[in-house]
């Protein structure tokens, strides 16, 4: 069995997403490269993770960098949600970011 | 609030409101006749609405995790305790005649004291099997909190509580353990495994409850909330039994310490319900959706 190779320019776009997905939970919540719509899914998913978890869960995810990160915050979502519905989550916010 | 938890809560609410209006004819009247029939029929169809909703949920929130998520076996346990606590219900309903629809075992009753071992069957079901599934369940939950660094130090009072709690377990097996000479059976045997199983659960709610102050007011933090409520309100209905026993209690405070196992039924019964609005929340159009257009 042979896979084709994905067309580059759509790894460079899945990276950019994931990269965005981290970024989406950084402080600087004002940044001047995040558009509008950026913006505004990192507002809600902020308001998302209180609703879900509590307004504290965003503190207890920081890393050293003092951010939260995909590798930081998918295995707790993963752990108490179940992999299914963080996975659903994930789909959306790639989509829209 | 999650629908499911407001409907849970208005039928508590309810039920607490009928119960006062027996307890206040018990107060004026002194006869236990209303609150007899009270707890015999709408007491035992709130526990069997509120095991069931709970053994139900707790079983869709199993599905939602793949075989091998920790979780999975902790939600699996929760709705094994769930199960154990509805069937041992139904079983005391059953053999005791606290069946509101009906006096159906007198006609089918065998000779030889069955539901006598029945009701003691029931017991043990519903109260050591459930807390042990319960126990489990918890212990794998703090596992996965302790691994995130969820679970915070425990403060003095935790320390104090946790202190008391081990002095009343041992004073409990002391009170117990020399009776173990007089032959009894099985049952009662198992069923004094029911206060160390409560003091465990009561150590494991304590430790939880520390890891939902450091979440704060989320769903998921309200599902384990719900946890630790249920198994204090237990404790308390557990002491009020204890009181009630050694005279401690007068009739009336007695009669008012039953209404404490609604409250533990309907928190039982929410835990798994903030667990589903909190996995429903991820489906919501409302986290990122709205972006478009």
């Amino acid at each position: 069995m042979c896979f084709e190779a994905a067309p580059a320019s759509g790894l460079d776009d899945l990276q950019t997403r994931l990269n965005q997905w981290s970024h989406l939970w950084t402080q600087e919540s004002e940044s001047a490269s995040r558009t509008e719509a950026q913006q505004l899914v990192a507002e809600r998913l902020a308001s998302w993770m209180e609703r879900c978890f509590g307004q504290r869960m965003q503190s207890s995810l920081r890393g050293k960098e003092n951010q939260i990160s995909l590798a930081s915050s998918t295995p707790v979502f993963n752990a108490f949600l179940g992999r299914r519905a963080t996975r659903e989550l994930s789909r959306r916010v790639l989509q829209d970011i | 609030m999650p629908r499911l938890v407001r409907w849970i809560w208005i039928l508590l609410a309810l039920q607490l409101a009928l119960g006062m209006i027996a307890y206040a004819h018990f107060l004026i009247t002194g006869q236990y006749s209303l609150l007899g029939w009270y707890f015999w029929a709408l007491g035992s169809l709130f526990f069997l609405v509120m095991t069931a909703t709970e053994c139900c949920l707790a079983i869709i929130c199993r599905t939602w995790f793949d075989w091998d998520e920790p979780m999975r076996l902790a939600w699996g346990m929760i709705a094994c305790a769930a199960l154990a606590r509805l069937a041992g219900t139904l079983l005391r309903a059953v053999s005791d005649g606290h069946l509101p629809w009906g006096y159906w075992h007198r006609f089918s009753q065998p000779s030889g004291g069955l539901f006598v071992s029945l009701s003691q069957l029931g017991m043990v079901v519903g109260g050591p099997l459930s807390m042990a599934f319960l126990a489990i369940g918890l212990g794998r939950v703090l596992s996965i909190q302790r691994k995130f660094h969820l679970v915070g130090s425990l403060t003095r009072g935790d320390r104090a509580l946790l202190l008391l709690v081990l002095a009343f377990t041992i004073s409990q097996l002391y009170i117990n353990l020399p009776l173990s000479g007089n032959h009894p059976s099985l049952g009662t045997m198992l069923l004094w495994l029911s206060d160390p199983l409560l003091s465990l659960l009561l150590i494991e709610a304590i430790l939880v409850r520390r890891s939902v102050i450091r979440m704060g007011q989320g769903l998921v933090a309200k599902c384990w909330g719900m946890f630790v409520l249920a198994i204090v309100v237990t404790s308390a209905g557990d002491a009020a039994i204890w009181a009630s026993n050694h005279g401690l209690l007068s009739a009336s405070l007695t009669a008012l310490s039953w209404y404490i196992w609604f409250v533990a039924a309907a928190a039982f019964a929410s835990a798994p319900a903030y667990q589903l609005a909190a996995i429903s929340l991820t489906r919501e159009s409302s986290v990122v959706l709205p972006l478009r257009g």
